[in-house]
């Protein structure tokens, strides 16, 4: 073989065009075999989460002035009562996406992981989460029952 | 077998697959000498030990284990109370991979210390480095699989932290997780990673790290290391081989020992393995969740950052910060020039230590040391826990500077000093851990400037 030109480019040789033709049928065929197998790792998007009701178990919690946590689809929600009026909250932390817990002494949500700290109405206090806890609605019903559905953005 | 016999079969198998070259490679494969300690020749065996304890505990405790939402934490809890020996088979194991992380560390610094990865040798280091890393994926996976509380969080945090990555954040999380959430999919993906595609990449990448070393020799020490009477190396077969076997038992009656002192670990948050409760998702995490010890220094680090910086979320910010650091790590090779034309290169033997000193601060401050009064609830106390941390942090330090400066006669130490400034000020001064590090990283990039402009050229020239 000779060295080819620097100052001109080489001319279209049939070689170069069918090494071209087997570099995409390679890649087309990798392709065609990684398509597949990074669909099959990523998981069906879940159904967003309705309305929950809370038991009986919950209610019986929420009265002795407990805190509950409730999922709703792949959500997770910490409804709370304070001076009668009931709150809920998404219980996952914006920092590290812990759960949290309801700590009724300083009437704050607080995240044990990384020592976030919210308001009752989710905005940041403290520590380290970069946003406020979405909010949820908690209302109560006619025959007592509490159903919690997602809140307005 | 009669030495005659031994002679017959070993001819027997050499006319068939020609064995001699491979004897007489293995004849004269020898071990460096006429320098530093041989001892740090010995850690890379160590670590290939607990590996090996790892291998047959685990396969042990897969005859046993059922990964699932109902049985995973069920089978471990029969494994450990019913099972004879079942709790002894998993001490082991995860002892083993504590010791194992340990002998990787100290074979990882030593090799720093010693620049044995200095040219030729840049791809054994890095081959090191991606097994360091396939360490740290074993150690995350396995800890999920038990479906404990504890075990629980630290995977949510762990993997958290993931979405912070640009554009595939969301999805590689969802990958990860097996879902939005940390779920009993996430352990059969974990499970999955543990016992099929970790040790699988692992033996490769083992064989690789093996391979480079048996072409190119172990590293010799440093022209200016070597002693003047250079010896002779000693022989791999048998003198080196007999001693890796002796320290393999020592490392064996060690693990055993450490087994049946701490059937449960010594029950510092981090090196803990007690079972507790079985993992709920609905329930609030707990205080004094906490990863293994080897991720402590990442976990603090994440505290450490604001909920915004630069106009990004902290946690992004952080896991940034940590990527460039393990980059740099691994390309250190490249770094160190000096090294590499067989000069002395003190910078890299600095960094190591500061390596240490940062890392060992954060892990101290992680564990709140300091900050915690016996009988006091609540939340510790931040400000006096980092003071404590500083001072330990400045008691070692001064002491391996003195040390270093006294038997090792290293002259150069800006980056471990950054360290402690920052250290200092941090914990003594009352600066944010970050400001503080923002201080200290500019005085010593001045410092170095000032020392490139007064050390002669010929320095720098090849």
């Amino acid at each position: 073989m000779t060295a080819p030109d620097r100052t001109e480019p080489p001319p279209p040789t049939r070689r170069g065009f069918i090494d071209w033709l087997i570099g995409l049928g390679f890649t087309g065929w990798f392709a065609s075999v990684a398509y597949p197998v990074v669909r099959y790792l990523a998981p069906l998007s879940s159904s967003a989460g309705g309305a929950v009701r809370l038991s009986a178990e919950d209610l019986a919690k929420l009265d002795r002035g407990q805190f509950v946590i409730v999922r709703s689809g792949e959500a997770r929600v910490i409804v709370l009562q304070v001076d009668g009026a009931l709150r809920a909250l998404d219980a996952r932390c914006t920092h590290e996406g812990c759960t949290v817990q309801f700590v009724p002494g300083e009437r704050v949500v607080w995240c044990a992981c990384h020592n976030g700290r919210f308001d009752l109405e989710g905005r940041v206090l403290a520590g380290p989460p970069p946003r406020p806890l979405g909010k949820w609605i908690a209302a109560r019903e006619a025959d007592g029952g509490v159903v919690v559905t997602r809140g307005k953005a | 077998m009669s030495q005659a016999r031994r002679g017959r079969v070993l001819d027997w198998l050499d006319e068939r697959y020609g064995l001699r070259p491979l004897l007489d490679f293995l004849k004269h494969k020898e071990v460096p000498r006429g320098g530093h300690s041989l001892v740090w020749y010995y850690l890379g065996g160590t670590t290939l030990f607990f590996f090996t304890v790892q291998i047959f505990s685990g396969v042990l405790l897969l005859m046993y284990y059922q990964p699932g939402e109902a049985t995973s934490y069920e089978s471990i809890r029969y494994l450990t109370t019913k099972v004879p020996f079942g709790w002894l088979i998993r001490s082991v194991h995860c002892w083993s991979a504590h010791l194992m992380i340990v002998s990787l560390v100290a074979h990882m610094f030593s090799t720093l210390m010693l620049k044995a990865y200095r040219p030729p040798r840049e791809l054994t280091w890095v081959s090191g480095f991606l097994l360091f890393a396939v360490a740290l994926g074993f150690g995350f996976s396995g800890y999920l699989l038990p479906w404990n509380e504890l075990a629980f969080f630290a995977t949510s945090v762990g993997t958290d932290s993931v979405k912070g990555v640009p554009l595939i954040g969301q999805w590689l999380l969802e990958v990860m997780r097996g879902g939005q959430d940390v779920s009993i999919n996430t352990l059969y993906r974990f499970f999955a990673l543990h016992v099929v595609v970790l040790p699988l990449s692992a033996i490769a990448i083992i064989g690789l790290h093996l391979l480079f070393i048996q072409r190119q020799g172990m590293a010799p020490p440093m022209v200016h290391q070597r002693h003047a009477t250079a010896r002779q190396g000693l022989k791999f077969f048998p003198d080196f081989f007999l001693r890796d076997l002796l320290l393999w038992l020592l490392c064996l009656t060690a693990l055993v020992t450490l087994v049946f002192l701490m059937p449960y670990g010594p029950r510092i948050p981090g090196i803990d393995w007690e079972l507790g409760k079985k993992a709920n998702p609905l329930a609030p995490a707990y205080p004094g969740i906490k990863p293994e010890w080897y991720f402590l220094w990442i976990y603090q680090l994440l505290k450490e950052f604001p909920p915004h910086l630069f106009g990004l979320e902290g946690p992004q910010v952080a896991l940034a910060l940590v990527t460039v650091l393990l980059l740099t790590w691994a390309v250190v090779p490249w770094l160190d020039r000096r090294a590499a034309r067989e000069q002395p290169s003190p910078a890299f033997n600095d960094l190591g230590v500061a390596a240490l000193l940062f890392i060992g601060f954060l892990t101290l401050k992680a564990w709140d040391i300091g900050g915690l009064r016996p009988g006091q609830a609540g939340l510790p106390d931040a400000a006096a826990s980092a003071r404590a941390c500083a001072f330990i942090a400045l008691g070692a330090g001064a002491a391996v500077t003195l040390l270093r400066f006294v038997l090792a006669r290293h002259r150069w130490f800006v980056l471990s000093g950054a360290a402690l400034l920052q250290v200092t000020l941090h914990g003594l001064a009352g600066v944010g851990y970050l400001a503080a590090g923002a201080i200290s990283v500019a005085l010593a990039a001045v410092a170095v400037a000032v020392l490139r402009r007064r050390t002669p050229r010929e320095a720098a020239a090849p």
